[in-house]
C-alpha cells in the first residue's frame, strides 16, 4: 500500500515535470487477483494505479509498440527485475533507446511489494548480477528435474501430450516481450515451414521454434505461461535453454543494454563434444 | 515379407567444404551408402534449424549437417555462428525428446573425400540400428499430408 501511494505520487511528479510523456503501470482487472495494463498520461489516471504482488505481467512489450518512442520523448514503466532484463535485451537488439525509458522498479515476496532503487537501466546492474549468481527458484523446478531424468522416448511422449493441447492461438508469442518480429516465421507461407492447423506435429514444431528463438533471450517473466489457455508449461523449455546458454557461454540474458546477443556472437574456442 | 528398413537421411552441407568433399568422394570412386540426400547451401551459417525440422517433417529418419572446419569457413566465421546455434538447438531437441542420435553434425573439408564416405556409412549404419523414427512418423500421419521423402 505504502509503495503504491509513493509511486502514485512519483508518477504524478514525473508527468507534471514533463520528464515523461506517459507511464505504463497496472490497474484493477476483471477479478481481484488480475491486473490490467494502465497507460497513464494525466494525474487523474495516476489515481487508478495499482501496485501489489498480483502485478505479475511483464509490461516491457508495450514499449516496442509502433511509434511509441519515435518522438524521442521518455516513457516511464513499472518493471520487476525480469522486466528490466527484457528492456536491456530490447536495447541490445536495437529495438529501443534505453535513454528514453524511466524505470519504476518493484519486486515482491509473498504479498509484500517493495520499490527498487534507481530510475535508469544502469542503476540496476548490481541487482541483476546478483540474480545471475542466485537464480530465483520457481515452483515448477521439480517438473523440470523429472523431465531431465526421462529418456528420449519418454520426453517425446511428455511433450507430445502437452503440445497436443496447443490450439495455435499464438498468445504465448503475443504476450512475450521478446517476440517483436513484424512477421513471425509461422505467419510466412512462402515457404511454409510449419503447418498452420493445430495438429500435434505442427504444434511441436511451433513450440520448438519459439523456444529456439528465445534461447538466450528469455528472462523467465512467465508472460507466456500465464497467457497459454491450455496451460502448457512453456517457461520450462525456455528455462532449460537459459541454463544451457549460462553453462555453455556464461550468458545471462539482459544484464546490460549493450550485452551481445548470445546467438549473434561466438567465440573461436566455443567447446562442444558432438561435432564429428 | 516387408522390405528391410532403409533409413532416409538428409544432409545439409556447405558448398565450399563438405559438398566439395562429397564431390571428391565421387570422383575418387569411393563407394558409400545411397541413403543420403544431399542439400547444398552456401555456408553452414545459412543452415537454419528450420531445415532440420523440415527434413524430419518430410519423413527423414536422420539428418546430417556438415561444413568447413573451424577457421576454414569461406566467409570466415559462418561456421562459428553455426556451431553456437547447433549447440543450443541440439540441447533443445534433446530436451523435447528428439534423440540427438538422429541429428548429426560434422566438419568435412574439400580434401576429405574419404572422411565423407566413411561418415555417411557410419551414420547410415547407426540410424539403421535406431530404426525408423516411429514417434515422429505417427505425428506426420495425423497431419494427413504425405511425407514426401
Ligand atoms: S518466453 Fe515467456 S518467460 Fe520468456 S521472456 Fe517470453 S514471455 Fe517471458
Ligand atoms: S499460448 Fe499455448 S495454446 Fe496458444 S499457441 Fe502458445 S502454446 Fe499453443
Amino acid at each position: 500500500m505504502i509503495t503504491q501511494e509513493k509511486y502514485r505520487t512519483t508518477v504524478k511528479e514525473l508527468l507534471a515535470s514533463g520528464s515523461v510523456k506517459m507511464v505504463i503501470g497496472y490497474k484493477p482487472g476483471s477479478t481481484p487477483d488480475r491486473r490490467r495494463p494502465l497507460f497513464i498520461r494525466t494525474s487523474e489516471e495516476a489515481d487508478q494505479l495499482v501496485l501489489d504482488s498480483t502485478c505479475m505481467t511483464n509490461l516491457s512489450g508495450y514499449l516496442v509498440t509502433e511509434g511509441l518512442l519515435s518522438d524521442e520523448k521518455r516513457v516511464g514503466i513499472f518493471l520487476r527485475p525480469e522486466g528490466i532484463r527484457s528492456i536491456n535485451i530490447l536495447a541490445a537488439e536495437y529495438q529501443l533507446n534505453i535513454e528514453q525509458i524511466v524505470i519504476l522498479g518493484f519486486d515482491s515476496t509473498g504479498r509484500d511489494v517493495r520499490p527498487l532503487e534507481g530510475r535508469n537501466a544502469g542503476d540496476f546492474s548490481g541487482l541483476l548480477s546478483e540474480i545471475k549468481e542466485k537464480p530465483v527458484q520457481t515452483s515448477k523446478e521439480p517438473l523440470l528435474e523429472r523431465i531431465e531424468k526421462m529418456n528420449a522416448q519418454e520426453r517425446f511422449d511428455f511433450w507430445q501430450e502437452e503440445f497436443s493441447r496447443c490450439i495455435k492461438c499464438y498468445a504465448c508469442r503475443q504476450a512475450c516481450p521478446m517476440c517483436y518480429c513484424r512477421r513471425c516465421i509461422v505467419d510466412s507461407n512462402q515457404p511454409q515451414w510449419i503447418n498452420t492447423s493445430s495438429h500435434t506435429l505442427g504444434n511441436f514444431e511451433w513450440n520448438i521454434v519459439r523456444a529456439f528463438h528465445l534461447s538466450g533471450r528469455c528472462v523467465q517473466c512467465g508472460n507466456c505461461d500465464r497467457a497459454c489457455p491450455v496451460n502448457i508449461p512453456l517457461r520450462l523449455i525456455n528455462q532449460r535453454m537459459a541454463t544451457e546458454v549460462l553453462d555453455g557461454f556464461d550468458h545471462f540474458a539482459g544484464l546490460s543494454p549493450t550485452q551481445e546477443p548470445v546467438l549473434a556472437s561466438f567465440k573461436k574456442d566455443d567447446t562442444e563434444t558432438f561435432i564429428l | 515379407m516387408s522390405e528391410p528398413f532403409e533409413p532416409k537421411i538428409v544432409a545439409f552441407v556447405c558448398t565450399y567444404c563438405t559438398y566439395a568433399g562429397a564431390d571428391l568422394a565421387g570422383t575418387s570412386r569411393l563407394k558409400y551408402a545411397p541413403n543420403v540426400r544431399i542439400v547444398r547451401l552456401p555456408c553452414t551459417g545459412r543452415i537454419s534449424p528450420m531445415f532440420i525440422l523440415k527434413a524430419l517433417q518430410k519423413g527423414a529418419d536422420g539428418v546430417l549437417i556438415s561444413g568447413c572446419h573451424p577457421g576454414d569457413c569461406h566467409f570466415t566465421h559462418g561456421n562459428y555462428h553455426a556451431r553456437r546455434r547447433w549447440m543450443v538447438f541440439r540441447a533443445l531437441l534433446d530436451f523435447t525428446g528428439i534423440s540427438p542420435e538422429r541429428v548429426k553434425f560434422s566438419w568435412i573439408s574439400a580434401a576429405e573425400g574419404g572422411k565423407f564416405a566413411d561418415l555417411i556409412n557410419s551414420v547410415t549404419e547407426e540410424i539403421r540400428n535406431l530404426g525408423p523414427f516411429d514417434q515422429y512418423q505417427q505425428l506426420i500421419k495425423e497431419t494427413e499430408s504425405p511425407a514426401t521423402l
